[in-house]
């Protein structure tokens, strides 16, 4: 499969640009496509354990042939093959007996069947078990948007994009401004109801911008479900200008209520778990963790923090500076102090990308492990979240929801000029892979290396004592009683 | 807890409308040995407001609020009373500020303390459904452990064991109860297991008492365990005579289910994560040396008491003559949730983690 991997640092580049949504659709289902034959390839190859080496060294053979020829053509072709052969076998020889000598012996037919085999190289770079979550590569510029785009909205997006706007209640409130500036900008054509045209043919492209930026978080999806609902109740009669500036109220009070307030709420509860003497472990960063801690040493309360960090984003740093500055007196660790930092904490805070609603926690990858020693320590595992994160959705694992960052976060600093140009790297993973150095920063050429890069984990509920939000503590299994008070009837 | 008090009239009835709510509280209790105390409180309130002229909703909040915190200052341990006290206060002030209340304020005062009344006589008849749901749970030749004076425990195994598949008047279910007794017992609560288990006895059911260090002892006989509560926190744990956490760590280990009977008048807003979170002070662990109490000397640690002794002397006296700071049969523990198999109330069998869910369905 390493052609594949190839051919894929050289065709993305060129091709992401140009992507209109209709291809994007067509895109996703070729990719459904391909991935649902490698699967097929792989279960006939998983049987037994020399079919695989068969098929590697037939493989390897193969790409001896290719280099000669030194073109994209034969690539693609060979992958299909193997897949026509399995599925043949699979149909002439049931499941049972797949030896890969008999694999090899099969002559092979050489066709040419085109349409998804850029798609098919793609995958190589993608783990399988979470293709599902990397259907698109975040956007990184306007190209090839829809034309409706408004620029506070593409501004907003590429701020998610590269973190400038990070965590789920500041993403909801950035994309709630910008809607409101939408609103404003948005000229409702001779005819048409507001209700009727805006949300489908002027909102919607708004949406999906922000989501080809970063995938929208629960906060995010709450409160455009929200505004849907606002502008579906709309009284039709209503003049424009009236309704934009109702909207915009709506919108307003939608950010006081659900969050502002919110937010000084539960920190306000928070902070009553900090006791004097407390010490207060947190990971990574969430504002209301923040706001919650900044509270209690504002109330007099003598206490310490830990801030236990990780990459690739360092959030906690910004954490520990900002509670620096305010007099706290914190002590800063790495993920892998994590011991060493439970053995000493009293009280565990967390903030939140969603609460589930079987009770389980989705926040930054890492948390879970932070929250199970806690656990395993009978340190008060705390949630700060606010009821507009709470979601409908239930998840057993951080397989099904998540969100793929891009693989190159998780690289270190590049080496200073000491990198040779790519091209003769690959000339030398042609010739042979062993003993020769190499580093991450050239893992696209390396065979067989995948990097993942997720965003969230999921904590389960039996680690969390206690969830804060605006309508008091409730334990993790009140969550879906008090995502339907908040978010159904709203 | 508050820190200010208003009007300290446990005694002398200072307020302005005469009105002594905390000896109205305690009379109540003394008259009826069947109420409990946040029904005493509930009814005292009513008492209160029947007896006080207020004319607009403001004033009656205000009256109630105020009234709620001089009987949660008179007592030491204010848990069980504050469940049935905001619960009155949450009703009062869904039912005031609703719309239709603005017309025709003194009727509905009137309706209010009408109901008042309705919701003590349903708060009493509430043991005996309990017990219907909870006798279900006692089958014949079973081992029942049980501490405390709980009335609506022990209202639930009379019930079982005169509840029978025939007609005729004795149970036909054959089990046996285990009680757990302190050795040193004067105080009106162990009369109350007293009259317990010698009401078991006349039913024919063999009673056993034991002290509180036999409870591992003789876990492996047991089946099921039940106990009564002060009040049931919003986690879904109990606030419960000093003990129960013990026998319900016990029954944990020994894997044998372990209920909570309880009104659910008595489920409380409190989430508590620990012992010290109950917020009220109990004077369970007592460092000494040969000087005296270490608490003494650390003001840190001094709490209520030392905002009392702040007070004047004269409350102090009062607060050590009404309420002892923490006579061990008065102390209480908290049980956590995940100890805890089932908890029985009037509205069926609850898992612990209901127990919030009902919490938001009465406040929000």
């Amino acid at each position: 499969m390493s052609e594949a991997a190839k051919a894929e640092g050289q065709a993305k580049p060129a091709e992401e640009p140009k992507l209109s949504p209709a291809e994007l659709k067509k895109r996703a289902k070729a990719e459904k496509q391909a991935r649902r034959a490698a699967q097929k390839d792989q279960q006939g190859g998983a049987g037994e354990a020399p079919a695989v080496n068969g098929r590697r060294e037939e493989d390897r053979g193969q790409k001896q042939q290719d280099q000669k020829p030194k073109d994209g053509q034969q690539k693609g072709q060979q992958p299909q093959q193997q897949q026509k052969q399995a599925k043949q076998t699979a149909q002439s020889d049931g499941k049972h007996e797949r030896s890969g000598s008999q694999h090899q012996n099969m002559p092979v037919r050489p066709k040419s069947v085109q349409p998804s085999e850029a798609k098919e190289q793609r995958e190589t770079k993608q783990v399988e078990l979470f293709s599902h979550l990397c259907t698109q590569p975040r956007r990184q510029d306007i190209t090839g948007a829809h034309k409706d785009v408004h620029p506070t909205v593409a501004a907003t997006g590429f701020q998610m994009s590269n973190y400038d706007i990070c965590g789920s209640s500041a993403r909801c409130v950035a994309m709630l401004l910008a809607f409101k500036e939408v609103i404003q900008a948005y000229a409702l054509p001779k005819g048409k109801a507001f209700a009727m045209h805006f949300t489908p043919h002027y909102l919607s492209p708004q949406i999906d911008f922000l989501k080809s930026c970063r995938p929208i978080s629960e906060s995010m999806g709450n409160a455009i479900r929200y505004l849907k609902k606002i502008i579906g109740e709309l009284d039709p009669d209503m003049q424009e200008q009236k309704v934009k500036e109702y909207l915009c109220e709506e919108i307003d009070r939608f950010i006081h209520e659900r969050i502002t307030v919110t937010d000084q709420a539960i920190a306000e509860l928070a902070s009553g778990q900090i006791k004097n003497g407390s010490v207060v472990l947190t990971y990574a960063k969430s504002a209301i963790v923040e706001k919650t801690i900044l509270q209690a040493h504002a109330q007099g309360a003598q206490f310490r923090v830990i801030v236990v960090d990780s990459r690739p984003l360092f959030e906690g740093k910004q954490l520990a500076i900002s509670l620096m500055t305010a007099g706290l007196d914190v002590e800063y660790l790495p993920f892998s102090g994590l011991a060493h930092a439970v053995k000493e904490a009293t009280l565990l805070l967390l903030g939140a990308h969603s609460m589930l609603s079987n009770g389980r926690l989705q926040s930054r990858i890492g948390t879970a492990s932070v929250a199970m020693q806690a656990h395993k320590a009978h340190i008060p595992v705390i949630v700060c979240c606010e009821s507009v994160k709470f979601s409908g959705k239930v998840a057993l694992d951080s397989i099904v929801l998540n969100e793929v960052a891009p693989s190159e976060e998780l690289l270190l600093q590049k080496p200073t000029a000491t990198m040779q140009p790519p091209s003769d790297q690959k000339a030398n993973d042609d010739e042979e892979d062993e003993g020769k150095l190499r580093s991450l920063h050239d893992w696209k050429e390396i065979r067989g290396l995948q990097i993942l890069n997720l965003m969230y984990d999921v904590t389960p509920a039996e680690y969390i004592r206690m969830v804060i939000c605006e309508y008091g503590n409730v334990p993790p299994s009140s969550v879906p009683a008090v995502h339907r008070l908040a978010n159904e009837g709203m | 807890m508050a820190t200010v008090k208003t009007n300290p009239a446990p005694t002398g009835g200072t307020t302005a409308q005469q009105f002594d709510v905390v000896a109205t509280y305690h009379r109540l209790l003394q008259e009826d040995a069947e109420i409990t105390m946040p029904v005493a409180a509930i009814e005292a309130l009513i008492l209160g407001l029947a007896n006080t002229p207020a004319t607009t909703v403001s004033e009656t909040l205000d009256l109630v609020s105020k009234l709620t915190e001089q009987l949660k200052q008179s007592i030491s341990n204010p848990i069980s009373l504050s469940a049935g006290t905001d619960l009155f206060q949450q009703y009062l002030i869904s039912n005031l500020q609703r719309p239709s209340a603005r017309g025709d304020f003194d009727s509905i005062r009137g309706h209010l303390v009408q109901n008042g009344r309705l919701f003590v006589e349903r708060a009493k008849a509430a043991r005996e459904t309990i017990a219907g749901f909870g006798r279900r749970f006692v089958r014949d030749g079973n081992t029942v452990l049980t501490n405390g004076g709980s009335r609506v425990v022990g209202s639930l195994l009379r019930s079982a064991a005169e509840s029978s598949n025939d007609r005729g008047g004795r149970g036909s279910i054959r089990f046996r109860v285990i009680y757990v007794v302190s050795p040193a017992s004067h105080t009106s609560n162990e009369s109350e297991s007293e009259a317990n288990i010698r009401a078991l006895r006349e039913r024919d059911i063999p009673v056993a008492t034991i002290p509180p260090t036999a409870i591992a002892y003789c876990m492996d006989t047991v089946t099921s365990c039940f106990v009564g509560a002060e009040g049931v926190v919003e986690n879904g744990g109990v606030v419960n005579r000093l003990g129960t956490l013990q026998m319900a760590t016990l029954a944990k280990a020994a894997g044998k289910p372990f209920y909570v009977v309880s009104e659910s008048h008595k489920f409380v807003r409190l989430y508590p994560l620990s012992q010290q979170d109950l917020g009220i002070e109990q004077n369970i662990v007592d460092f000494r040396t040969a000087n005296g109490s270490e608490k003494e000397s650390d003001p840190r640690l001094m709490g209520d008491e030392g905002l009392a002794d702040m007070d004047g002397g004269r409350d102090v006296m009062i607060r050590s003559a009404s309420t002892p700071t923490c006579p061990p049969e008065e102390a209480v523990d908290y049980t956590a949730p995940h100890l805890i198999s089932g908890i029985i109330t009037e509205s069926g069998v609850l898992l612990p983690s209901a127990v919030s869910e009902e919490l938001i369905k009465i406040w929000f």
